[in-house]
């Protein structure tokens, strides 16, 4: 049995090895490399449409577009916003979607504040009821309350739909708050009251603070659902004056169907505040997935 | 002193007028939730035993339309599809790409590129896939990217989002198996996947090393602890991530509608619900597709409540 | 066989150098504990071992197969874990059943083996639980019986004792030494812990950032042990050490401290005289400080005057912490003694158990007798 001590890699050697796993690794790569690009391609091309002209699109792929002559314009996207309402709908869509966010955080961080720490009687089976809503489809819901909205004489106004999104926002909200406030640590509350802190004090000067990770998750997670959300809006709010961005680019659809180099620079415009949001704050956004989804 | 507090198991409320506090802390949400989602469940269920504008009851008619009427049916097929293929196809991807990003160092960038169709809208991936499929005739230049690879690889175009045979197969299979929904549940799979992945890869991240090296030491090859621990080990994951694909696969509707209308066969209930509504104004049979969607979902509600049961036990 | 030799093995992190240069040969049947303070190592030594590291230079050994590039699988060992690795979601039969199932070995077989490793382990009731429903002495039971039934060549444990309670420990310690011998197989256990090591091991292996420091039998370390670390690891309490120089007067040697002076014995003064005129270090164990009332009789006494800093009572003995000179020092002492805070007390060194290490290197002063 030879005994020679194992030399320590000198650099050829210790580069070659390392070389020899890469390209063993070869098809990892390729395959993963690959699917980010695949997956990233449908958008791609979108992006690179909205920016050619009308003649261009119609006649050959976008991915001719990367060969001289290089024709980029910006005109699809000034058309799409004066002429086809993207302008408006941008707009409608904030005022829609801003309520939309903040007003369901604030009710349901008070109710997750008493299913956390707060006794009484039949607690848990309202969780669970809670917990039950969480999966409702929202299509059980919107006959009635259509009917209740037009009822009540609020049909189609911006109003209405801030109603409506807040309870459709409310069990999930809820049910991630309350996990969160859950977990806060309970020496840290109670030493608070202790010191005679009312309920109030507590949750505002301690509890939203400590929160503030969990909150953020859930506005971001809340303000792309009502963003990209279609069937609420198309429900609830008929006036074509008031109609958010997925509503607009929905009528494009059926009245421009061909015109792609409209549809995908409209398309594009909806897609850039979340794309945003996404890529600034990444992280809070799959947190919470992650807590909504796991823990759930 | 908050005498309602939580104090342990034991704790009683000394506070009487205490007794009130936590109520008003939830009226606001209860509020709403009760006249948004709880009476309107109940209001539906009953609309749906009614006839077109509930002025009259109409006993099961409206269920019996949804049953027997070759439009409605297809729509209930269709969901079917969404329901098996959609959901099996995301999860499995999405596990294997939650095991094969875990093993490179730009993880990170490669799940954030899988990941952003989740962060816009069914419209706009609607409008991206409509392009991608769209259908020149033969002769023609090819502007889809789809058709133009197809093209590229010698095979003939074809108009993807229409109703028709599986393409280059001369078979035209019994319903839902048609071109069109299978590319529309390609769709859904591009958009989810992402979120299967990133649920599934912290499922695969929360298993310890210690427990894999053991199985290690004890014998095991790579692909027996894959097959007999770590799978085992991430089923509860992998049933969150189905119950919630199975959830979107049935209340799905933005996508069918913008990207077919429904039009081709590609209805489903959501979308047909819709047309109930709002085209032919029947609210009755529009509740009872309401009230069958909700009905499929009863064994996911109760599967979620259970678990949340078995986890919560521990609070 | 199931000898384990280690050849020159160096891992390295980076820039660090996590094993540096180890060899070491264990021999069949041995229980050779791994000990050092945290990061010396000694976990890494281990997973060398079982095959769940790769090292960089060096050979390894497992009777008489160099198993440098043999996977874990196939390397014959077991290892037990610190958090005991248990499948949680597979019973306790299952979790020791798992290595042999993957083996395919015969059912009836695999059925015996369990049994009888539980009912060593005292674990026959608990076979259809699931892990989360053990407590931590039963999980590591489990833990063991898992290694046991794969009959290996060589059991490898990792701090399995650390996340016990003291008492459970205790109790555990002895009956590993028991499962040894009952065995007979070769046992590498490492710890943090020098009272698992004293207790439990043929021979003890002492590391320090990476570097073997010394090899022997427990009595060997206390004894002689070769350095300054080594005196201070082993044994507990830790034993004091004290700046000195060497005095040769006409009536004798001694080693002055700035509080005192201690008469060295005619049988030490032989290797001190190189130092005479020069400080060293000398190391004084609790056990051997007494008071002088209750010095066990043959104590070689050296007087040295201390202030009574805080007194902890053991019930059978007191540990005084004392201050001399700007020192602290700690001493065990016979409880009859009632010392009090702030007493001015005399106590006695024993200098025959005196030890003494060269202040430059560190290392022990070699004895000539």
């Amino acid at each position: 049995m030879k005994k020679e001590l194992m030399k320590p890699r000198a650099g050829f050697e210790d580069f070659a090895s390392r070389l020899k796993i890469l390209l063993s690794r070869f098809p990892l790569h390729f395959f993963l490399v690959g699917i980010a690009l695949l997956w990233m391609t449908p958008a791609f091309g979108l992006l690179t449409s909205s920016l050619r002209d009308a003649a261009a699109v119609a006649n050959s792929g976008w991915w001719t577009a990367f060969q001289p002559p290089f024709e980029f314009t910006l005109e699809n996207y000034q058309q799409v916003i004066t002429q086809s309402r993207m302008g408006a709908g941008f707009i409608n869509s904030l005022i829609i979607a801003i309520p939309g966010t903040v007003i369901p955080i604030l009710v349901a961080a008070f109710a997750a504040f008493a299913f956390a720490w707060m006794r009484f009687p039949g607690r848990d089976i309202l969780f669970i009821l809670v917990v039950a809503l969480l999966i409702v489809p929202v299509q059980m819901t919107l006959i009635p309350v259509l009917r209740l909205l037009t009822d009540l004489k609020i049909a189609g106004t911006f109003p209405a739909i801030w109603l409506a999104h807040t309870a459709y926002g409310l069990p999930f909200a809820i049910f991630l708050l309350r996990n969160f406030f859950v977990a806060l640590p309970r020496e840290l509350l109670e030493s608070a009251y202790l010191d005679g802190a009312s309920n109030m004090r507590v949750f505002f000067r301690l509890v939203l603070p400590l929160s503030v990770p969990a909150l953020a998750s859930l506005a971001i997670f809340q303000f792309l659902w009502v963003w990209n959300d279609l069937l609420v809006a198309l429900v609830i709010l008929q006036d074509p004056g008031k109609a958010p961005m997925t509503v607009t680019i929905t009528n494009l659809v059926s009245s421009y169907g061909a015109q792609w180099q409209l549809l995908t620079s409209a398309a594009f415009i909806s897609m850039i505040l979340p794309l945003v949001i996404f890529f600034a704050l990444q992280r809070y956004f799959v947190q919470g997935i992650l807590t909504g989804a796991v823990k759930g | 002193m908050a005498g309602w507090l939580r104090s342990g198991p034991g704790g009683k409320s000394i506070n009487r007028r205490g007794r009130l506090i936590p109520w008003l802390w939830l009226l606001p949400s209860f509020l709403f939730m009760a006249v948004f989602l709880i009476y309107p469940v109940i209001d539906t269920l009953l609309i749906s035993f009614m006839n077109r504008d509930s002025s009259a009851c109409a006993g099961a008619a409206n269920y019996q339309y949804v049953f027997t009427n070759s439009a409605a049916q297809t729509a209930l097929l269709n969901n079917a599809l969404w329901l098996v293929f959609f959901t099996v196809l995301t999860v499995g991807l999405g596990l294997i790409f939650a095991v094969l990003t875990n093993r490179v160092r730009y993880e990170a960038v490669a799940k954030a590129a899988i990941f952003i169709p989740m962060a816009i809208s069914f419209v706009a991936a609607a409008v991206i896939w409509r392009f991608m499929y769209t259908f020149r005739p033969e002769g023609f230049t090819q502007i889809g990217l789809v058709n133009a690879v197809a093209t590229n690889l010698g095979l003939d175009p074809t108009a993807w989002l229409v109703q028709q045979p599986l393409p280059y197969i001369d078979l035209l299979l019994p319903a839902p198996l048609h071109t069109n929904n299978f590319a529309l549940i390609a769709v859904g799979i591009w958009m989810w996947t992402g979120f299967a992945m990133v649920v599934l890869s912290a499922g695969l991240k929360g298993i310890s090393t210690e427990v894999i090296e053991a199985a290690r030491v004890d014998g095991a090859s790579e692909w027996q602890i894959f097959r007999r621990i770590i799978l085992p080990m991430l089923s509860p994951t992998i049933a969150v991530v189905a119950t919630t694909l199975v959830i979107q696969a049935l209340k799905n509707f933005d996508m069918v509608w913008v990207m077919t209308a429904g039009n081709f066969g590609t209805d489903v209930v959501a979308t047909l619900m819709f047309k109930e509504m709002f085209n032919y104004h029947d609210f009755g049979r529009a509740a009872a597709m309401a009230v069958i969607l909700m009905v499929a979902l009863l064994p996911i509600i109760f599967i979620t409540i259970r678990r949340f049961r078995s986890q919560g036990e521990t609070r | 066989m199931a000898e384990v030799r280690f050849e020159h093995v160096t891992r390295r992190f980076g820039d660090v150098v996590a094993v540096n240069d180890l060899s070491l040969e264990v021999s069949d049947k041995e229980f050779l504990v791994l000990v050092g303070p945290s990061g010396c190592g000694k976990s890494t030594v281990l997973r060398l071992l079982s095959g769940l590291e790769e090292l960089d230079e060096g050979y390894i050994f497992i009777g008489d197969r160099m198993v440098n590039d043999v996977p874990p699988r196939d390397r014959d060992v077991a290892m037990v874990f610190q958090s005991y690795a248990l499948y949680p979601h597979m019973s306790v039969h299952d979790n020791m059943a798992f290595g042999l199932s993957l083996r395919k070995v015969p059912k009836a077989e695999i059925e015996r083996r369990v049994k009888e490793a539980a009912h060593t382990l005292g674990i026959e009731d608990l076979l259809r639980r699931k892990p989360r429903q053990l407590s931590g002495g039963q999980r590591q039971r489990v833990a063991l019986g898992r290694a046991i039934v794969r009959d290996p060549a060589v059991f490898l444990f990792d701090e399995p004792l650390s996340n016990l309670d003291a008492k459970l420990r205790v109790q555990t310690r002895a009956e590993l030494s028991k499962l040894h011998r009952r065995l007979g197989t070769t046992f590498i256990y490492v710890t943090h812990d020098q009272v698992e090591a004293m207790t439990m091991a043929d021979r003890i292996a002492v590391m320090n950032e990476g570097v073997l420091q010394q090899v022997g039998r427990p009595q060997e370390l206390y004894d002689r042990p070769d350095s300054v670390f080594i005196a201070g690891f082993i044994g507990s309490p830790a034993m004091n050490f004290f700046e000195v120089m060497v005095r040769n007067d006409r009536d004798g040697m001694y080693l002055d401290a700035d509080g005192f002076s201690a008469g060295v014995p005619a049988t030490r003064t032989s290797e001190l005289l190189p130092y005479s005129g020069k400080k060293i270090i000398m190391g004084m164990r609790p056990e051997h400080i007494h008071v002088p009332e209750y010095m066990p009789p043959g104590t070689t006494a050296a007087p040295v005057r201390a202030r009574v800093d805080v007194t902890e009572l053991m019930g059978h003995e007191y540990y005084l912490y004392l201050l001399n000179g700007g020192k602290q020092f700690l001493a065990r002492v016979d409880a009859r003694a009632v010392p009090r805070p702030g007493q001015d007390i005399e106590v006695v060194f024993n200098m025959a158990n005196m030890y003494a290490f060269d202040p430059v290197t560190g290392k022990a002063i070699q004895r000539t007798t």
